[in-house]
This record gives C-alpha cells, sequence and structure tokens, in this order.
C-alpha cells in the first residue's frame, strides 16, 4: 500500500491578529506550525502502514522553510518527503493548490501506485475545507470527508470502509481504492517522536519538485491559475466587557446584579423564558 | 522610496502589513520577493526592477512603491469583457435535503440570493437534487426562488460525494448561473469543493456576508479567516460560476409565501460511470449518551479548567437544563477525559454562536475566544478578576463558580 499524505504549514493562527489603531496584522512572534489536523491524517497513515505495509509519502506545498514540517513527518514515521516549491505555485487559492497537489500526486502514482491519500479535515490559517476535495475530485479518487475512523482496508479487493461525522450522526461508507480522506481531529492522537528520529530527520533528504518537475504549465498554478482574490481585510467587530460583579461583596447581591444586567434586555428574556423559539 | 545601486526606485515591503499571501510572489516578473523566515515578504532591491506589479497585486497596499503607482488593471487590459462574462445569469441556490425536507440553510440562502438577484436584475434559481422532491421544489418558490430545477433520479435519494458532485456540475453546466451558493454544512463543503473543482471556478469558504459590488457587478464575499481573527472579502472575477459556501444561521429566514409563483423544471441526468460507495449504516446521535449538537444548542453552560471536576457536572448541567441549553466545555476538560472531544468549544473545536453563553472556570484562551465571538449573550464566572474571558463578556462574575452557579440557579429558578 502507498500511502500519501499532504501537509501545510500554517502561522499558530490563534496569534494572529489585526493591530486596531493601524489596521495592519500583527504577527510578531507568531510562530509557524504544521496544521495540526495534517498532523492525525499522517499519524494515521503511519498507523495503517504499520497494520497493512507499504510506504507512506508526506507532500507539502510551500516556501522552502515548509521543510522543518516535513521534518516533522519524517520523524513521526513518514518514509519520504516531497517538497513542492516553486516561485510560480505562490499565491494560490484552493483551486490551484489542490491541482498542483493533483500533479504531484499524479507523479508519484508513476514511481509508485497510491492507493490513498489522507489529508486533514481542513486547514486552521484559511478553515476551507476545500483542497481535499478538490484533489479528489481532479485524481477521480474516491472521496471521504471528515473522516473519524478507517475501519478496515482490503487490498487484494480494493475496498476501504470508513466512519464519517456528518449531520446528526456517523456514517458508514465504502467505497473503492484509491480514495482520499480528510480526517477529523479525533481520529487518532499524532504520537511524539522519538529523540533519535528526530535527530535522524535532521539529516533525512527531502526531495524538491517545481513546476516543470510535475509537469504542470505556469497558467494553471499560482497567483494565475486562482481565480479567487482576496479585496480587502479587517477584524472582526470585538465585543466590549461589560461590568464583573465580585462576591467577596456579597454572594446574592454580586449575583442579583449580574442577573438585573441580563434581565434589562427585555428581549432576551423573553426568547430566554420561551426556551428560545421566538 | 528606496532606490537600488542602478538608480532604480524599487518597491518595498512594509512588514506590519504584509499578510504573507505570497500574490506579490507570483506576479513578480523578476523573481525578486521572497517570504522571509519571519513570515512576511522582502524585496531583493537588487534584483528588482521597478516594474510595481507587486503594488497593484497587494490586496492590502502592503507594498511601498509610488513612482509608477498604478490603479488595478481595468477588465479589458486583464483580457475581461467590462459586462462580466456573457451568457451567465442567476443566482442559483443549492436545496440541501435533510431528513426529506429542505434544509434551514437553504432557505436562509433562498432569501440572501433574492437580495443579490435584485441588485443584478435577475433571477433566483434553486438547484435541487434527490428522489420524489416536488413537494421541496414548490417550498422553495414560497421562500423565494423564481425557478427550481430538479434532477430526480434513484440513485439521488441520498447524498453521495461522486453523485451529487457530478448532478450539481451538470446542472450548473446547463443553467450557467452567475452565482451558486451552497450552505457551509457538511455535506455542503464536501459537495462545493467538487463542483468548483469541476467547474474550475473559484470557491470562497464558510462565508458569512455577501454584497454585490455595484460597478463591476462583482459577489464580495466575506469570511472569517486566521482562526476567526481576521475578516477576509474575496472576489472571483475570471471564472462562472462564483460560488460560494455559507455558514448556517448567518443570513436572515426569509419568511414563507405560499402565494408566491415559480416554475419547475426536471433534467433528464446520466449517472457517473464507475463504482459508487455504499453507505452501510447510519449511527443517529443519540441525545442519552452525551451525543448532543452543541453547535445547534440556543444556550450553552461551559465547562473550563476551573470548573474541570466530574462532581460539578451535574451542577452544570442543571443550570443548563434551566437556560434551555447544553454543557459545552473547552479542550483541558477533553483533555482530562471529563467530556468527549465532540463538546469541545474552540479553534481546534466547535466555532459557536449561542444566544447565551455561560462559561464557567473559563478563562478564555484566544483559541477559545475566537469560536464564542457570534455569542449574543456571554456570561462569565471565574475566581481571576484578570481572566481574559472578562474582556469580552458582557457580564461577569468573580469568585468560587460553586458558590455562583448555585445561587445563579436559585435566582432564575424565580426569575423565568
Amino acid at each position: 500500500m502507498h500511502f500519501v499524505c499532504c501537509i501545510k504549514q500554517v502561522p499558530d493562527t490563534a496569534e494572529v491578529k489585526i493591530d486596531p489603531e493601524t489596521n495592519t496584522l500583527v504577527r510578531a512572534g507568531v510562530e509557524s506550525i504544521s496544521n495540526p489536523y495534517d498532523m492525525v491524517a499522517l499519524e494515521e497513515a503511519v498507523r495503517l502502514r504499520e497494520k497493512y505495509g507499504g510506504r507512506v509519502t508526506v507532500i507539502s506545498m510551500g516556501p522552502p522553510q515548509t521543510d522543518s514540517s516535513l521534518r516533522e513527518a519524517l520523524s513521526m514515521g513518514a518514509d519520504d518527503a516531497i517538497l513542492l516549491s516553486d516561485r510560480a505555485f505562490a499565491g494560490a487559492d484552493t483551486l490551484a493548490t489542490s491541482y498542483t497537489l493533483s500533479k504531484a500526486i499524479e507523479r508519484l502514482c508513476r514511481e509508485m501506485p497510491v492507493d490513498l491519500v489522507l489529508c486533514g479535515k481542513q486547514a486552521i490559517d484559511g478553515d476551507t475545507a476545500q483542497t481535499g476535495p478538490g484533489v479528489a475530485t481532479r485524481l477521480g479518487y474516491t472521496q471521504f470527508t471528515y473522516v473519524v475512523e478507517v475501519e478496515w482496508i482490503k487490498p487484494d479487493l480494493r475496498q476501504i470502509q470508513v466512519r464519517r461525522a456528518i449531520e446528526g450522526g456517523i456514517e458508514v461508507l465504502r467505497g473503492a481504492l484509491p480514495a482520499l480522506l480528510t480526517v477529523e481531529l479525533e481520529l487518532a492522537r499524532p504520537r511524539r517522536a522519538p529523540l533519535t528520529a528526530m535527530i535522524r530527520s535532521l539529516r533525512a533528504p527531502i526531495t524538491t519538485w517545481n513546476a516543470a518537475d510535475i509537469d504542470a504549465p505556469a497558467p494553471r498554478l499560482g497567483i494565475k491559475g486562482s481565480p479567487t482574490w482576496v479585496k480587502n481585510i479587517s477584524s472582526p467587530p470585538a465585543r466590549e466587557g461589560g461590568p464583573r460583579f465580585d462576591v467577596q461583596e456579597g454572594l446574592e447581591r454580586a449575583v442579583e446584579q449580574a442577573v438585573d444586567l441580563l434581565f434589562a434586555d427585555e428581549d432576551f428574556v423573553s426568547k430566554l423564558k420561551t426556551g428560545w423559539e421566538a | 522610496m528606496a532606490k537600488n545601486l542602478k538608480g532604480i526606485e524599487v518597491a518595498e515591503i512594509i512588514p506590519d502589513k504584509c499578510i504573507a499571501c505570497q500574490i506579490c510572489v507570483g506576479e513578480c516578473p523578476v523573481g525578486a520577493i521572497e517570504i522571509t523566515s519571519d513570515g512576511v515578504a522582502h524585496v531583493d532591491p537588487a534584483v528588482c526592477i521597478g516594474c510595481g506589479k507587486c503594488a497593484e497585486s497587494c490586496p492590502v497596499d502592503a507594498v511601498l512603491f509610488e513612482k509608477k503607482k498604478r490603479k488595478r488593471l481595468t477588465k479589458e487590459q486583464r483580457g475581461m469583457p467590462a459586462e462580466g462574462l456573457p451568457g451567465y445569469q442567476g443566482v442559483a441556490v443549492f436545496i440541501e435535503v435533510a431528513d426529506g425536507v429542505g434544509a434551514p440553510v437553504s432557505w436562509e440562502l433562498a432569501g440572501k440570493a433574492r437580495d443579490l438577484a435584485r441588485k443584478l436584475g435577475s433571477k433566483v434559481l434553486g438547484f435541487l437534487l434527490g428522489s420524489g422532491v416536488d413537494d421541496i421544489a414548490r417550498e422553495a418558490i414560497a421562500f423565494g426562488c423564481d425557478e427550481v430545477h430538479i434532477i430526480d433520479h434513484p440513485l439521488l435519494k441520498s447524498y453521495l460525494s461522486v453523485t451529487y458532485g457530478k448532478a450539481l456540475t451538470d446542472l450548473s453546466e446547463e443553467i450557467h448561473p452567475e452565482i451558486l451558493l451552497i450552505g457551509a454544512t457538511h455535506l455542503g463543503r464536501d459537495l462545493a469543493g467538487i463542483v468548483a473543482t469541476s467547474l474550475r471556478t473559484g470557491l470562497t469558504a464558510d462565508c458569512t456576508g455577501l454584497a454585490i459590488e455595484e460597478e463591476t457587478r462583482l459577489l464580495l464575499m466575506t469570511r472569517p479567516t486566521f482562526g476567526g481573527n481576521i475578516m477576509a472579502t474575496i472576489f472571483c472575477e475570471r471564472r462562472r460560476p462564483q460560488m460560494s459556501t455559507v455558514r448556517p444561521k448567518v443570513m436572515k429566514m426569509p419568511d414563507k409565501d405560499l402565494t408566491r409563483q415559480g416554475t419547475i423544471h426536471h433534467h433528464d441526468w446520466s449517472p457517473p460511470e464507475g463504482e459508487i460507495p455504499v453507505v452501510v449504516d447510519f449511527i443517529k446521535k443519540v441525545s442519552e449518551t452525551g451525543s448532543v449538537d452543541i453547535v445547534r444548542s440556543p444556550a450553552l453552560v461551559v465547562a473550563g479548567k476551573g470548573a474541570c471536576d466530574p462532581a460539578s457536572l451535574s451542577l452544570l448541567q442543571e443550570l443548563a437544563g434551566l437556560v434551555g441549553g447544553v454543557v459545552a466545555c473547552s479542550r483541558p476538560v477533553v483533555e482530562a477525559g471529563l467530556l468527549p472531544y465532540e463538546r469541545q468549544v474552540g479553534q481546534t473545536g466547535k466555532t459557536v454562536a449561542p444566544k447565551l453563553y455561560i462559561g464557567v472556570g473559563v478563562s478564555g484562551a484566544v483559541q477559545h475566544l475566537v469560536a464564542i465571538q457570534g455569542a449574543e449573550k456571554i456570561i462569565a464566572i471565574n475566581r481571576d478578576p484578570n481572566a481574559p474571558i472578562f474582556k469580552v463578556a458582557d457580564v461577569g462574575i468573580v469568585g468560587n463558580y460553586l458558590e455562583i452557579v448555585p445561587e445563579l440557579i436559585k435566582q432564575l429558578k424565580k426569575r423565568i
């Protein structure tokens, strides 16, 4: 079995915000991390390889410093790492990104046929959840999104059965390989790499492919291949904190003042009293 | 404005403004721009030829370049017809069917589509897939659709990525809508990526705002990004339809008008070739086992690290029951094993927008706060008067929750 895991290096988004006075992005001290959902996908890929045998290839598109995420993946058990890096890839939206990734996976297929692609359900910087389905569509692979469990794979029958989290419950779905999964956080807990593996990964070779290596024409890549553009950015409307009451001034009184304040909003109270039906 | 050694006026990036979108990196004809390890773009002055393309393409005006700073290229210069793309008309809404009825988000979108269609002078089109769905089509008209286009086929009885993906792509290729809106449910987001990729058009995920830019007729799609810290407005100029998934419960539910007139059209369809996946089983969520949908609950009592105690869970449940909600939690509570992951509010959990949020022992880490921004009323209970959650709470009570919650229950009981 050949497992391919797509990962993305992202800014630790909880730290990114806009300075309200200058309306500019505050990114001082913001670290780059591997997208947490993708690390779950990688963990699952490594577990599946341990169970069914084969290889795990991890790929990532990004600037050269993305190699730190690829090394992290190698330390966690990936066999090979490929960095897709080219100026032509820059500024890609999800359409151009899924095109680039699918071209890279096509090339991997020529070296060793791919059975299963695993992606995180979304990246924490963009939260689009669109790249996985885009890659599956381009490659014509069976698509399974929001996967919470891989029940089994039958390599000889070319079948896989998974559990997906969807509206109102869990769907058990069976389909043909090759397939692409996008995974939920609860699927697996990424392992801590042993120190020796971390040290080994620092010296491991990482292959870099550019646009020519994956046989991808420039008009389909990066900014040129991206139909969506950012017009502007802004801060979400900020909340303002209201008063706080301390129980040191009397428990009953503090709670009463808080409840009074809450009940001052008649519209809110009427909804609360009617069980939110209005 | 800096000059380089050749005397050319070169562009500079203002690091604080740069959002590292890399658009300039791709636009630069000489490869002078790189993203540095600080995560911002940097222009190599020795390589820069002073063409100004980076300044033109920058969405946030982070490029310092004045000499030849030009306006964004006109449509003619970019090879675009000035009146948008001919042949594409109408604002289409994908009507999601859940348990045999139209999903509420589809009607919210039909309402929004009416606004957009009015500004464009075009029609609202409902795209409906399923088996035996004519009743839903009539409902779609009542909620605002002018035309409903149906593919009715036994294979579309329940959702599968491959069948729905092909069917919605086929309908779009036949009818050529200018805009296609899909609810940002699990189903909608699974589907939208397939259709946009097949149509090779742009797709903007999980939008919370939609508007028409009058002079260009373009759809402006606003969405939270960077974990909800930033709102980005996106447009799609060169491809059609302009596609967007839209977050449920953001757009207003329109009034249902059973006297509205509209037309219903059935379309022939050939299913996709090849093996189609099989739904082996569906396990419905049962509330008794702790499976609740915290996203849909109108009120949440959220247990934080400071209230991570099995003994107090029943107390929180009593409060939740009183205000018509359920118990949710922050990440440490899941990590401690007290509540399941599906109850987690936060960046790696669920984003919620309840009418009432009561945080008990939640300190308010950024990752948690970004996920509760949409809450209507926030009450915070915490021992630490400096807990960050108080900065966003409408009202706060400082003290031990084991004293405060019973008192709160007592007083609420009197008044509800």
